[in-house]
């Protein structure tokens, strides 16, 4: 891979990996995991998001035999959670990527022990994100019309200035990729829990999973070939996904929505919440399956520099979309941004404001960067903060627009508190059927960044 | 895997410094462009006050975004830890510390304020348009010039400490060195973007008064990225062709600035397209004026340059890994980039000056060897006066043997 060169340790830094753990024990320790009976957290995590799942299937059961009518959207506010949900949901997914692609491209040896959890995450927060404007449709079994492909229904043409379409093809090129760069990278450990398997329908499956990796230098030579042109054409969509999420809204002349800062601000959003459920989840795991010395507190404060960035980044976007709102001398954008703070949404423009700028903060302080519970009740306000975040540009511009006579006000039904919490049993259900299922860690990468049986730097 | 014998060592023998001839030669040259620029300045000051201004603040903004790409680089690899960049990074700091001038060579653009800016002229905002209250308050020269103190202060502080902290590493304090470096650059890092942002407002932006657009300050602080990774490539080329820094930057090193001004070609274009795609979209009037005004006349064809030569061109050469790696190539194409960057900045600048057409002026050359060269007698007395590179530091070995792949 581009970064085996600076594996090699240097005198001066402290090590990723605790323990001094060989390759066997690294092996042990992540295929464990995997291949001994679940702790007891796993099963009730199971139970208490299994039936969040089953609440989100009956939901959207009687949302398609009801209508959306049930959900609290109205006019003006035609979009409300379920689009604030969809880009929450997008918006977790791009850790994964930047991991995977942006800090591999930056030669950030530590991202090794995170980057298997965070893809998962990804294509698991992409999933939940797409039933949201699936649903929205209101009859899903047209989703077909979304693509640009001849229907017998009707004489129809997607409409291809309109930024929803372009969401189609982004989030569809992304779910792709992702999928693809998680399960290239994951073969060699396939194979590793393949060569493991005591049981018969292990290896079968696993076997099947591995594609008769045998691991010979010529394997390696076209996966780590793969892996790295991966990773390239990853690199873009981190940007242009969130990017073209941001049009939804910034290619409208609604004050408050059309800010051309939007694209790079989004994409700083998503990756701030993005890494935030990295932290929450890797806290959680690597204490119940014991991971500690795999993904040390080297790797959680590192996380936690990369929110106190990204919270940062998007500090700066909304002062700049403040300062702005005056500055432009536009009487209409200026009131949007009062009525934010002021107005009758102004406790959640609040709650945004002191979970996504000022909590993050503290990671200032190295004393909190390192300390594991400070970190766990950031990680999750600041998703709180980001939920709120899409909520505030959503509904407080949508609902008081130019004309007074026209403003209104959206109130939640209980559908859309069940939706969005069945969308979360949903998310959390994969994720557990990872953990018990498929490597955690990657393997071998990780076994990448510790010192070589030899002793003569990496390997 | 290269083991560590293989590879260039810092050479105790070797002083990384300039030969003193050469410096001396150098010195006359750039007080000679110096003196003769400033005389033509002076004279353009005096005659024709109006297009001076335009050229002064295009070359003026050129050497002073290229000083923030410097600054902000220091302070990511500082804040990151890097290895590959430490054998670079006192050239990295000589650039930066280019910025100290900056006070001085703000002068012209505050006295010449009510020539350049239209709404320094007193009650060009409505007094009785409620509107425009912000505006009132924001944009007269009083309150100007106080924000620009702030900026100079800021910035000549944060070059300062930043240069001083890599100096005394070379005296062989390296751990504390290396921590206060990381002290100062998360917070300079922020300061600095605030800064650089209202700056752009200030300096830039409120030429068209009435124009705003939210992205502007990361506009035209990547482009200053974009240039400044260029420079230091040309830099490092030059003391490469005048033999004064023996082997530690490497093509390893040349391969990664090449990988950075590829990226920074692409992250401009994305905020320039971000910028440009939104307000063609939205189409309302006060923001489109800004597009306008830029496809009047030639002004048009400075744009299509912009898009193919500030983006596809390097773009396409520099997605090759040979092209990278060629270091004539990547010398040319970093020159082409920073000859982009200036057009970039008459296009941000000069259409409120000369609203009907693109035209070089002479005062655009007499300016940009002005201001040039007093950046470059800053860069060049600092550049004898250490080091060329950080050899107080642990991880210059590490650093000069930096290998892709």
């Amino acid at each position: 891979m581009a970064d085996l060169a600076i594996r090699q340790p240097l005198p001066l830094e402290t090590p990723l990996i605790e323990g001094q753990p060989t390759y066997g024990d690294i092996s042990r320790d992540v295929a464990r995991v995997v291949e001994s009976r679940p702790p007891r957290f796993w099963y009730i995590a199971l139970a208490v998001s299994g039936t969040l799942t089953l609440v989100l299937l009956g939901v959207l059961t009687h949302l398609v035999r009801t209508g959306i009518g049930i959900w609290g959207n109205n006019q003006p506010v035609g979009w409300a959670w379920d689009i604030t949900n969809f880009v929450f949901w997008i918006g977790i997914g791009h850790a994964g990527t930047l991991i995977s692609a942006i800090l591999f491209l930056f030669r950030q040896r530590w991202r090794t022990s995170i980057n298997r959890a965070a893809e998962a995450m990804t294509i698991f927060a992409v999933m939940c994100a797409g039933i949201f404007p699936l649903m929205h449709t209101g009859r899903p079994w047209r989703a077909y019309w979304l693509f640009p492909i001849p229907n017998q229904d009707l004489v129809l043409w997607q409409n291809f200035r309109s930024p929803l379409m372009w969401d189609v093809f982004a989030v569809s090129t992304y779910f792709t990729v992702s999928l693809l760069f998680w399960y290239v990278g994951m073969i060699p450990d396939l194979a590793t829990l393949r060569d493991r398997a005591t049981t018969r329908i292990r290896q079968l499956v696993y076997g099947l999973l591995s594609l008769g990796w045998r691991g010979s230098a010529r394997h390696w030579s076209h996966y780590e070939k793969a892996y790295l042109l991966l990773a390239g054409l990853s690199t873009p969509l981190v940007l242009s996904v969130h990017s073209i999420v941001s049009f939804d809204f910034a290619v409208s002349i609604l004050p408050g929505w059309h800010a051309t800062i939007f694209p790079p601000y989004f994409v700083a959003g998503a990756i701030f919440s993005g890494f935030a459920m990295v932290i929450t989840l890797m806290i959680i795991a690597r204490r119940v399956y014991r991971l500690e010395h795999l993904i040390t507190m080297t790797h959680m404060e590192n996380m936690c520099k990369i929110l106190l960035a990204t919270g940062t980044i998007v500090g700066y976007s909304y002062a700049v979309e403040f300062f702005t709102a005056f500055f432009s001398g536009n009487p209409y954008e200026r009131y949007v941004f009062i009525n934010r703070v002021t107005g009758p949404y102004a406790w959640a423009i609040w709650t945004m404001f002191a979970c996504n700028v000022f909590a993050p903060q503290l990671f200032w302080f190295r004393m909190f960067r390192r300390s594991i519970p400070v970190m766990f009740a950031v990680s999750i306000i600041v998703n709180v903060g980001m939920w709120f975040e899409r909520f505030n540009i959503i509904v407080t511009s949508l609902h008081r627009d130019f004309l007074p006579s026209s403003w209104g006000h959206f109130t939640p039904t209980i559908y859309d508190v069940l939706t969005f919490a069945g969308s979360v049993g949903l998310f959390l259900t994969l994720f557990l059927l990872f953990l018990r299922f498929l490597p955690v860690i990657a393997i071998s990468e990780v076994k990448g960044v510790i010192p070589s049986p030899g002793g003569k730097g990496g390997h | 895997m290269p083991t560590t014998t293989s590879v260039p060592q810092p050479q105790a023998a070797f002083s990384y410094r300039l030969e003193e001839s050469l410096w001396r030669r150098g010195r006359n040259v750039l007080w000679i462009i110096a003196l003769a620029a400033w005389a033509a300045c002076l004279f353009g000051w005096a005659t024709d006050r109006y297009n001076f201004l335009g050229s002064y603040l295009v070359h003026f903004m050129f050497f002073l975004t290229i000083g923030w790409g410097a600054m902000f680089f220091v302070m990511v690899q500082h804040l990151t830890s890097a290895t590959w960049s430490i054998t670079l990074r006192r050239l990295m700091e000589t650039i930066m510390i280019t910025v100290a001038p900056v006070t001085l060579l703000f002068l012209p653009v505050a006295l010449g304020l009510d020539v350049l800016y239209k709404w320094a002229a007193p009650g060009f905002f409505d007094p009785h348009n409620p509107d425009l209250a912000f505006k009132r308050a924001f944009f007269n020269p009083p309150f100007f010039l106080i924000r620009a103190v702030v900026y100079l202060f800021v910035w000549g502080v944060l070059a300062f400490v930043l240069y001083r902290i890599s100096v005394t590493q070379d005296e062989g304090n390296h751990q504390e060195s290396i921590s206060d470096a990381r002290t100062w650059s998360a917070p300079g890092l922020l300061v600095l973007t605030i800064t650089v942002t209202m700056a752009g407002v200030d300096w830039v932006m409120s030429l068209d008064p009435f124009w705003y657009s939210t992205i502007f300050g990361v506009y035209v602080f990547s482009g200053g990225a974009l240039a400044f990774i260029a420079l230091l490539i040309l830099v490092a080329l030059a003391l490469r062709a005048a033999g004064a820094l023996g082997d530690v930057i490497t093509v390893e090193h040349y391969h990664d600035l090449g990988k950075w001004l590829f990226a920074l070609t692409v992250w401009w274009a994305y905020i320039a397209f971000s910028q440009y795609m939104l307000i063609w979209y939205a189409n309302l009037p006060e923001e489109t004026a800004f597009f306008h005004h830029r496809a009047e006349g030639s002004w048009r064809y400075l744009s299509l340059l912009l898009v193919v030569g500030h983006f596809l061109l390097p773009f396409l050469v520099l997605l090759s890994r040979a092209a990278k790696r060629n270091l004539t190539v990547l010398g040319l194409t970093a020159a082409w980039i920073l000859v982009m960057h200036g057009m970039d900045l008459h296009w941000l600048i000069l259409p409120s000056v000369h609203p009907h057409g693109f035209h070089l002026h002479w005062l655009d050359v007499a300016t940009f060897a002005g201001v040039g060269s007093l950046f470059g007698l800053v860069f060049w007395y600092r550049l004898r006066s250490h080091p060329m590179v950080p050899v107080g530091d642990l991880r210059l070995a590490a650093s000069i043997a930096h290998q892709n792949q």
